[in-house]
C-alpha cells in the first residue's frame, strides 16, 4: 500500500481532463478546519498519525473554511449554489439576511404569543434550515436507461449528497422563478423555509410530485441492474 | 448587571451601560420617523423599545439640566466614528426633553433635503430659490404629531403671513393652523417651514408662565455645508444655500435666540462627496461648516466599553436573540468581541444573524 500511495508523487496527469473538479493527485488528503482536532499534544500521536503528519501532503484550504464553530459546511455549500458570476459577497449577503429575516419573524411571534406557546416556537434559524433541507430531500429518484433502442425512466436509490444538491437545488429555483418579481431574495427564501419546516409550500410539493413519478414507474424497476 | 426601569431621571454615573425602556404609547408620538431604521425593527421584533444608558446621553443631558436658558442657546456637537451610537444618544437626549415638557424640533436626517428629491419647485415667494413640497410637508406632518398640545393651545402667530394671492394666515392665530395650512396646501408647504421657525425663534424661552423651551435637534448637520446632489432644470448643479429648507433651518442654527438648546449630530453614512473615514467636526463639516457652528460644545461618541458590550450581550441574550448554540458560550462571545471590535452596530448586525 505504501508502495503504490508513494508511487503516485511522481510527476501526475489526470487520466481524464477534468474542468471544475478537482485537479490534486489523489495522495492529497483533505485539509481538517476545526480547532479540536489539533488539540491533542503532540506525545500523545500513535506512530500512524504521526506518520500522517509529517510526511503526507495536504490540499489547500478553501478560502470560506474557517475554524470557526460558526462555520457550517450545508450553510456554504448553499451559499455557493446561490452564488452567480462568482460573487461570493452578494451570495453570503443575502444568506444572512434569509438567517435574520428568518429569526426576526420567529422571535416576533415568541415575543407576541402567550407564554404557553413559547415552548413549541423553534427561534434558531440553522436549526430551521437544516430542519426545511432536510424535509425537502427526496427518497428516491429517477435515471434514464437504454434498453432496446428506447429509453425508460427507472427508479433509483440517490446518494446522499446528491439528495442534498437536489433539496437545495429545488429550493432556490423556486425562490428566484416562481415568487412575484418585486420581491427581495431573501424575503422569498425565508418564507420557503419557513413553509418547508412546517412541511407545506411548493418545494415540499415538487419533492412530493418526484416520489409520485418514481412510484408510478415502478414497473421498470428490474431494468436496474446495479 | 443588566437592569431595566422605566423612565427616570438620570443623571449618575452608575446607570451607564443599562437599559431603560420607552413606552410604546410616548414612542409613537415623540418618534414618529426619528429613530434608526435598524432600531425601529429591532422595536417591532422584541415587542419594546430598550435604549443603553451611555456616557454621551448622560453627558449631555447634565449640560441640559445645568445651562442658563436666559442666555443664548449652546450648540452641542455629537461626533464619532460610523455606527457608534451617535443618533441613539440625540434620541434617548430627545426623550428625555419631550418628557420634560420642551417643544421638539427633530429634523431625523438633513441629508434626505440634500439628494434624491423627486420634485423641485422654484420658490413661490423668492425668486432664486428653491422649494421641497414633499420633505416639507412629510416633516410638517411628523411634528404636528410630536408637538400636538403646544401647536393647537399655547403659541400663536407674530404678525401676518401671505401664501398666495389668496391664501394667508393672519396675526394672533393658534400655530397650529399654520402647519394644517403647510399640510394641505403643498406647493407653500417650506414657506410655512420657514414661517414656523420664525415664530418658535421668537417666541422660545419668553418670561411669561406658557413659556416654553425648544430643543433643536438636527441629525446629520454636516448636510447643510456640503454639496447636493441636486440640478437644477439647466442641469447646473445647486448649493444648499438655494434650498428654502436648507436656508432656514441655517438661521435656526444661529445662536442669536434664547430659551432652549440646539442638539446636532454629525454624520457620514448619508453624507456626499465624503471619505468613510472622516469623522471629525473639521472634516465633515468643512470651513464654512466649521465658522458657522463655532463656538459649539463637542460631544464624542465612542465604541461600547467591556461594561457596555457585556451589557448588550446580556440582552440580546434575554430577549432570546442569540440563537446560534456557539454564541451562547463564553468563546462565542470573545468571538463576537473580536469580530465587531466592540462596535454597537457590527454588533447588532453580526448578532442579528448568529
Amino acid at each position: 500500500m505504501a508502495a503504490t500511495i508513494a508511487s503516485l508523487l511522481k510527476p501526475w496527469t489526470p487520466r481524464l481532463c477534468p474542468v471544475r473538479w478537482s485537479r490534486y493527485n489523489p495522495y492529497y488528503l483533505e485539509p481538517e478546519p476545526r480547532r479540536e482536532a489539533y488539540a491533542a499534544p503532540e506525545a500523545e500521536l500513535t506512530p500512524e498519525e504521526r506518520e500522517l503528519k509529517t510526511t503526507r501532503s495536504i490540499k489547500a484550504a478553501r478560502a470560506n473554511d474557517n475554524s470557526s464553530p460558526y462555520n457550517d459546511p450545508i450553510i456554504s455549500k448553499f451559499i455557493n449554489m446561490m452564488m452567480q458570476d462568482g460573487n461570493k459577497i452578494l451570495a453570503r449577503e443575502i444568506m444572512t439576511q434569509t438567517l435574520e429575516a428568518i429569526k426576526r419573524k420567529q422571535v416576533e411571534k415568541y415575543h407576541s404569543g402567550p407564554a404557553a406557546e413559547r415552548e413549541g416556537i423553534e427561534c434558531n434559524p440553522y436549526a430551521i434550515f437544516h430542519q426545511a433541507i432536510e424535509n425537502c430531500r427526496p427518497v428516491i429518484g429517477l435515471t434514464s436507461v437504454q434498453k432496446g433502442g428506447r429509453s425508460y425512466q427507472v427508479p433509483i436509490s440517490l446518494t446522499d449528497s446528491r439528495r442534498r444538491f437536489l433539496a437545495m437545488k429545488w429550493m432556490i429555483t423556486e425562490c428566484r422563478d416562481n415568487k412575484h418579481r418585486r420581491t427581495h431574495m431573501y424575503e422569498k427564501l425565508s418564507q420557503e423555509l419557513l413553509a418547508a419546516f412546517a412541511n407545506e409550500g411548493n418545494v415540499i410539493k415538487r419533492k412530493h410530485d418526484f416520489h409520485k413519478m418514481a412510484e408510478a414507474n415502478r414497473a421498470y424497476a428490474h431494468f436496474r441492474w446495479w | 448587571t443588566m437592569l431595566k426601569s422605566t423612565f427616570t431621571l438620570l443623571s449618575w454615573q452608575q446607570q451607564v451601560g443599562q437599559y431603560y425602556t420607552i413606552p410604546s404609547a410616548q414612542l409613537k408620538k415623540a418618534f414618529p420617523n426619528g429613530l434608526p431604521r435598524r432600531f425601529q425593527m429591532q422595536i417591532k421584533t422584541f415587542n419594546e423599545a430598550c435604549v443603553m444608558v451611555r456616557q454621551p446621553g448622560l453627558e449631555l443631558i447634565s449640560y441640559l439640566k445645568r445651562a442658563d436658558y436666559a442666555k443664548p442657546a449652546l450648540r452641542y456637537i455629537l461626533f464619532g466614528e460610523v455606527g457608534c451610537g451617535k443618533t441613539m444618544s440625540l434620541c434617548h437626549t430627545l426623550h428625555f426633553c419631550s418628557t420634560q415638557g420642551w417643544l421638539v424640533l427633530h429634523v431625523p436626517d438633513a441629508h434626505l433635503w440634500v439628494k434624491n428629491c423627486k420634485e423641485l419647485l422654484p420658490s413661490s415667494s423668492r425668486p432664486t430659490r428653491l422649494d421641497q413640497p414633499i420633505e416639507a410637508s412629510q416633516w410638517l406632518k411628523n411634528f404636528k404629531i410630536t408637538n400636538e398640545h403646544f401647536l393647537s393651545k399655547q403659541i400663536k402667530t407674530t404678525r401676518r403671513y401671505i401664501w398666495t394671492k389668496r391664501e394667508s394666515t393672519e396675526e394672533g392665530r393658534p400655530l397650529g393652523e399654520m402647519v394644517d395650512h403647510g399640510m394641505s396646501r403643498v406647493k407653500s408647504s417650506s414657506d410655512v417651514v420657514g414661517a414656523l421657525l420664525r415664530e418658535l425663534r421668537l417666541q422660545a424661552g419668553g418670561a411669561t408662565e406658557d413659556a416654553f423651551r425648544l430643543a433643536v435637534a438636527v441629525d446629520g448637520v454636516n448636510a447643510l455645508w456640503g454639496k447636493t446632489s441636486l440640478k437644477k432644470e439647466d442641469k447646473s448643479p445647486v448649493s444648499p444655500d438655494d434650498l428654502t429648507l436648507i436656508h432656514n433651518l441655517k438661521k435656526m442654527l444661529r445662536n442669536d435666540w434664547c430659551g432652549g438648546a440646539i442638539l446636532t449630530t454629525l454624520s457620514q453614512t448619508g453624507s456626499l462627496f465624503k471619505p468613510r473615514s472622516a469623522y471629525l467636526p473639521t472634516e465633515l463639516l468643512g470651513e464654512e461648516g466649521f465658522d458657522n457652528m463655532d463656538p459649539f460644545v463637542p460631544i464624542p461618541v465612542s465604541n461600547y466599553s467591556d461594561k457596555e458590550f457585556e451589557s448588550c450581550y446580556l440582552y440580546y441574550m434575554d430577549r432570546n436573540w442569540l440563537q446560534h448554540p456557539h454564541s451562547r458560550t463564553e468563546e462565542g462571545r470573545k468571538e463576537l468581541l473580536f469580530l465587531s471590535s466592540r462596535n454597537p452596530s457590527i454588533l447588532e448586525r453580526l448578532c442579528s444573524f448568529l
